[in-house]
This record gives structure tokens, sequence and C-alpha cells, in this order.
């Protein structure tokens, strides 16, 4: 890092760990650093947080108090990658959004076409209701990212995403009958 | 119960535990099993750039844990198998160097100097021959040194240190392991001030949770697993992906091995030639091993030098030069960087504190089962009662030495086949390593949110990688946190409330001292 970003990350964390020490910690703690408990002193539940907060604080000082290397020895290391990592990000969380909605979502659109009423708990271990969102979420959050590397959506993205899914499910679904594929466990 | 006795009930306990099948009438324990395919996977995972050991281990453990439930009978088949991965890994990360010029672990980049041009000369498998000669001796070397020096330490540390000379030894730990790993003291302390942080929200011993905001999502605390596979994991995930990104998707394996017309095994005489410089290079990986944090890339780095500074001194100048295809440039970076493998569990087994990744991973296999508790309590040689915990650990010695056989006998022909592996690409391979992750933390905790946490944690590993922070630190003390605290706790009282508790005892004032030293001093070379 340069020495600019080096000073800049330093006073970033010196500055959390004040707030910490000052407004969080205080204010969403029970106990103190120290407590009385039936006329013994013990340890509150504030002064772990608070050493911690000082680990921040010397770190932050010493980044931004002492001298880094200079700017010619490494411009912005993110140039380039952070860009990217905030897209790829962005498809992961969107992969499992769409997870997480898919397979209610799919119940409610059959249950209009079939005139019933049922609800997606009782069926989030039945098939195929409890694939729906894991196949369609884990698509996304797996071709996402690779047809995000390539600059391109490619067939061959969404069949890696797809057997991947494939294989996931044969992994954790088939073998076990207590465990639950996303999202299921939250119905 | 004598010593030999648990040594014996440790070695049946991997031999005699539950059958997995019977081979021509003789039952097959399965953690024999395991640890065989621990060893296959970790090298596979070893040669296949951009994955590794750690994240092997990372999305086995989940599924190893749903497969054997949380009973003390899984410690030992699941620690096999992790414990098989990482020596795995270990040789198989030379194979893409010496092929392809492709470090498959970040230990083997020195195995590349010379491993590689000894590739271009039709010598590449000579060179894996070598690479799995050198790594299979500094295993076995540390594997011996680790058995010999953890229960003397163990019983050392229960023998002479008190609970407040045990706070001062983990906050020792914490300061050495930031002022040494990664970046720079001030980039360490911040990463192992956020880990305590982190393990701070939603605990404590009041009836409210600490730091919980007053909601309820926060007032459970993070997930072990979310925090760790979160940083370690998911953090080098985005990490390479955007990276490689950067570079322009330039596609690893590019690189051509031409014919091995001049390829032949290795003879009596240049194994003994070599046999010094892997003896060297395993006394230096086992050193730098045995202490926390200090990983195998510097071993391999310190024992790569050491022998070239050795090599330009002794050799005659007609001699291989080092960075041409030495043959001992790979055996000195191949037996240092294997040899940091089993050191490293010698601060784990004897004092609970987690040295490297692999490490952080069997603290978490043995936290998530229950029933065994790395520190110095395990070497209890009881012998009224038969002590569980001691039995494990001999179990595990016996599954390390399992993994070593695998390693001199399958392990060489194994390694020499994956080099189809390196070609596999990175930007395809990470996305289904990244969602196979998040499927088995939500298998295990079965709620949305550990996914969130774990994004959320991925997303501060990418940012600490960005800034050049180790997020090691961050790791090693989100484990440590809970343990420093109630030892800090009990220390207070034990004194009777005495707040200089840390500094009244010899030891622990040393121990406190040590820990300002090692961070001023690394502070003063490198901010």
């Amino acid at each position: 890092m340069s020495r600019t970003g080096t000073r800049a990350l330093g006073l970033i964390c010196a500055s959390f760990a004040v707030l910490c020490i000052t407004v969080w910690i205080p204010l969403d703690t029970d106990t103190g650093l120290i407590e009385k408990v039936r006329r013994r002193v013990e340890i509150g539940d504030a002064l772990a947080p608070t050493v911690a907060a000082v680990f921040v604080l010397m770190g932050g000082l010493l980044l931004a108090l002492a001298p880094g290397p200079t700017e010619a020895e490494d411009r912005a290391p993110w140039r380039g990658t952070l860009g990217f990592g905030v897209a790829m990000l962005a498809m992961i969380v969107a992969g499992f959004a769409v997870m997480l909605v898919a397979g209610p979502m799919a119940l409610a659109l059959a249950d209009t076409v079939q005139g019933s009423a049922r609800e997606y708990r009782l069926l989030r271990a039945d098939t195929p209701w409890k694939y729906i969102g894991f196949v369609l979420g884990g698509v996304i959050a797996i071709s996402g990212p690779i047809c995000l590397a390539e600059r391109a959506v490619t067939i061959r993205a969404l069949l890696i995403g797809a057997g991947a899914v494939a294989g996931m499910i044969a992994l954790f679904d088939l073998p076990f009958d207590d465990l639950l594929l996303p999202p299921n466990g939250d119905y | 119960m004598d010593a030999l006795g648990y040594v014996w009930l440790g070695i049946l306990a991997v031999f005699q535990g539950p059958e997995a099948f019977a081979l021509l009438g003789v039952g097959v324990s399965v953690t024999l099993v395991m640890v065989c395919a621990g060893f296959l996977l970790g090298i596979v995972a070893g040669a296949t750039p951009g994955l590794g050991g750690p994240i092997a281990m990372a999305i086995s453990l989940p599924i190893l844990i749903s497969a054997f439930g949380f009973t003390p009978d899984a410690l030992l088949p699941v620690m096999g198998f992790l414990i098989g991965i990482m020596k795995g890994a270990t040789i198989g990360g030379a194979v893409p160097a010496i092929l392809f010029n492709t470090p498959g672990t970040p230990d083997s980049y020195m195995t590349t100097l010379d491993g590689y041009p000894m590739a271009m000369k039709g010598q590449a498998r000579r060179a894996l021959r070598i690479a799995h000669l050198s790594s299979a001796s500094g295993d076995t070397f540390s594997d011996i040194v680790l058995i010999l020096c953890a229960p003397f330490l163990a019983l050392m540390v229960e023998a002479y240190l008190d609970l407040p000379e045990k706070t001062a030894l983990l906050i020792l730990s914490l300061s050495f392991i930031a002022a040494v790993v990664g970046g720079s003291p001030g980039k360490g302390l911040i990463s192992a001030g956020l880990g305590l942080l982190a393990v701070y929200v939603g605990t404590g011993e009041d009836f409210y949770p600490r730091l919980s905001m007053g909601t309820q999502t926060l007032n459970r605390g993070f997930p072990i697993a979310a925090a760790v596979l979160g940083v370690l994991i998911l953090g080098t995930v985005f990490h390479q992906m955007a990276q490689g990104h950067a570079d322009r998707l330039r596609p690893s394996g590019d690189a051509k091995t031409p014919d091995q017309d001049a390829d032949r095994a290795l003879s009596w005489p240049e194994v003994r030639a070599l046999m010094p410089t892997i003896l060297r290079s395993s006394v230096i990986g086992t050193v730098i091993g045995a202490l926390p944090g200090i990983g195998s890339t510097l071993a391999a780095t310190i024992g790569y030098t050491s022998a070239k500074a050795r090599h330009d001194r002794h050799s005659p100048p007609d001699a291989t030069a080092f960075g041409t295809g030495a043959p001992r440039g790979i055996a000195a970076t191949e037996a240092a960087n294997s040899s940091v493998s089993g050191a490293n569990l010698i601060p784990v087994l004897s004092l609970g504190i987690p040295g490297n990744t692999a490490a952080v991973f069997l603290i978490l296999a043995a936290e998530s089962i229950g029933g065994f508790n790395p520190g110095p309590s395990v070497f209890r040689f009881t012998t009224d009662q038969v002590n569980p915990e001691l039995v494990i650990a001999f179990g595990l010695f016996t599954c390390m030495f399992v993994a070593n056989l695998m390693n001199w006998t399958v392990g060489g022909v194994f390694m020499r086949s994956m080099g189809f592996l390196a070609r596999v690409p990175r930007h395809r391979l990470l996305p289904v390593v990244l969602v196979l992750t998040l499927t088995a933390i939500y298998v295990q905790e079965t709620r949305m949110e550990a996914v969130w946490f774990t994004l959320g944690f991925g997303v501060l590993g990418f940012g600490m990688r960005l800034v050049g922070m180790s997020p090691l630190p961050f790791v090693i003390a989100f484990i440590l946190g809970a343990k420093l605290e109630d030892s800090a706790r009990q220390s207070f009282s034990a004194t009777g409330g005495d707040p200089w508790f840390l500094f009244t005892s010899p030891v622990a004032a040393v121990f406190m001292a040590l820990s300002v030293l090692v961070v001023v001093l690394g502070a003063r070379r490198r901010p």
C-alpha cells in the first residue's frame, strides 16, 4: 500500500476503535469493565471487548504515525480488483436471495393454478419443492461470477453451475435424510 | 495405566475402531479409510492451483460432521481425514510448480525456481521424485519431533503455569502472531483486535448478550464456522477471482513442458547426496513450524536460501546453479515446507494455540464434535482411570504415521499422475468452491443468517487481503478469544481481584514483557 493509504487505513481503524471504546461498548453492555457481585470484584462484560478495541487502536496508531513504503513502491493494490469483487458479491447475494424466495414463489404459483392453499413449511423436505430455490439460486451464484469473469454469458458457465448444484444435492441431500438444503431450514 | 498403555490404546483406536469394510476377512477401520481418503484428496487439492489444503479442509469439515455426527467416535475419522488432507496438499502443491511453473500452494513457489527448469530439460518426473522424497522425509521427521515434544511441553505447562501465567501466555501468543504474520505488526494488531471484537459479540456472563445491539440476529453471536470460513476461504475466493480478472484472466497452466526423454528414477548415490540438504531443511522447517503463526512459506524460503548459500560456498563451479534446475533446490524447499505441518501441531496439542490454517481446522473439528479439547490438559497420564482425550491424542499421532506410510508408498505415484489438474481454470472452479462452502455452512447451521454472516466475513477477508493484512491473526484471535477471557476472569477471581494479576508472578510478567517486546521490535522493523 502507499504511504497515504496506510495512514488512511490506520486513521480509519483508530477512529473505529475510539468509537467502540467510547460509544458502542459502554452503551451495548450491561456491566462495566469491572463489577461488584456479592462484595466480590469481578471482571465485567465490557472489559474483553475494550481490550480488543485497544488492540485495534494500537494497530491503527502504529500505521497512522509510523512511516510506510513510498508511493512508488506500490500504488493502489485494489485497482482493477475492487470493482470486480463488488460485482461478484452482488451476483452471489442475488443468487442466495433468489434461493430464499424461489421455492415459496413457485408453490404460490402452483397453488394459484391448481386452486389449492398449501404451506411451504410443510413441503420443505419434499421433491421438487426443496430443490427449486437451491437449484435456481445456486446456478445464479456459480454461473454469474463465471460469466462475469469471462465477460460473456456462455452455455458452458450455465452447465458448470447446473452440474455443480447437482453434485451438491448428491453430496448433502441424497445420503442424509436429516439435512436441509438452503433455504429450507428457514421455513 | 502407564504411558505405553496409552500409546497402545491410541494405536488400537485407529486400527480397531468402527469397521468400514472387510478385506480378505480382516476388518478395515473407518479411521484408516478416512486418513487414506483425506491424503489422496489432499494431493488432488494441492495439485489444483487456487484450491489447496485449507479450502479442501473447509469444504470437507461440515460434510464430515454431517456424516459422522457429534459423538466422540467421530473424532478420529474426521480429524484423521483432515490430517490426511494437510499432508497430501503439501506434496500435491509441487506438481503444478514443477510441471507448469504454477505453484499449487504458496509454499511451493520456491519449488518452481528449480523444478520448472528441470522439467524444461526433460527431467520432470525426476524432479517430482526429488520433491516427493524430500517432502515425505521432512514430514516424517517433523512428526517424530511432534510426538516427542508435544507431551513434554504440555506436562511442563501443566506443572509450572498457573491461571495468570496461562492468561499471559495466550496474550503472548496473540502478540507474537500479530507481530510476525502478514504485512506488519500494525496490521497484525488490527486483524487480531477485530477477531477478538467479533468473538465477543453476543456473548458474556450477563443476561444481556453484549454488543448485540438489542437484535435477535446478533444475540447468539457469530457462528465460528461462519467467521473462520468467511474470512479465510471466501476472502481467498473473492481475492483470487478479482486478481485473476485484473490479470486479464490469464489461464493457469499455459506453460508447456517438453518431451521427458531425459527422465529416470533416482539412484541411491543421488538420494544419499540429497540427504544432508533434506535433513538441514527438515530441521529448519520443524523449528519454524513449532512457532505459532509462522507458516510453511517462510520455512520454504529460509530452507531454500540457506541451501543456496551452502551450495554457492561448497559446490564446484561446474555444478548446476540454484535457479537453473538444481535438484538440491527442490529438495531444500520441499523438505522445509513439509516439515512445518507436523511441528505446527506442537502448540495446538500442547498449548491449545493454533499455529496455522490447518491447525485452525483441526481445532474447529474438535470444538464442533466435542469430547476433545486440545491443550495441556490432554496429556494427563492418569493411572486410576483412562483419560479418553489422551487416547485420542495418540490416535491422532497414529493417523499421522498412517498418512506418512501412504506418502512413502502410493503418494509418489499418485502425485505424478495429477499433473492435468493444473489446467483446471481457476475462475470456473472458485465460484463452485464458494457456493459449496456456503451450502456446507447452511447445512450445519440451518439458517440463512449464517450465510449472510459468512458472506460478510468474506468481504472482510477480501478487504484485508486488498490492504495487505493477513487474516490469520483474526482467525486465531476469534478461536482464542473466549479462552482468553475465561482464563482472565478465573485468574482475577483466584487472585482476589488483584488488578495486577498478570504482573505479580515472574513467569507471567516475563510473558507480558515479551508480548510488548515482540510488537515493539516488529514495529521498528516494519510498522
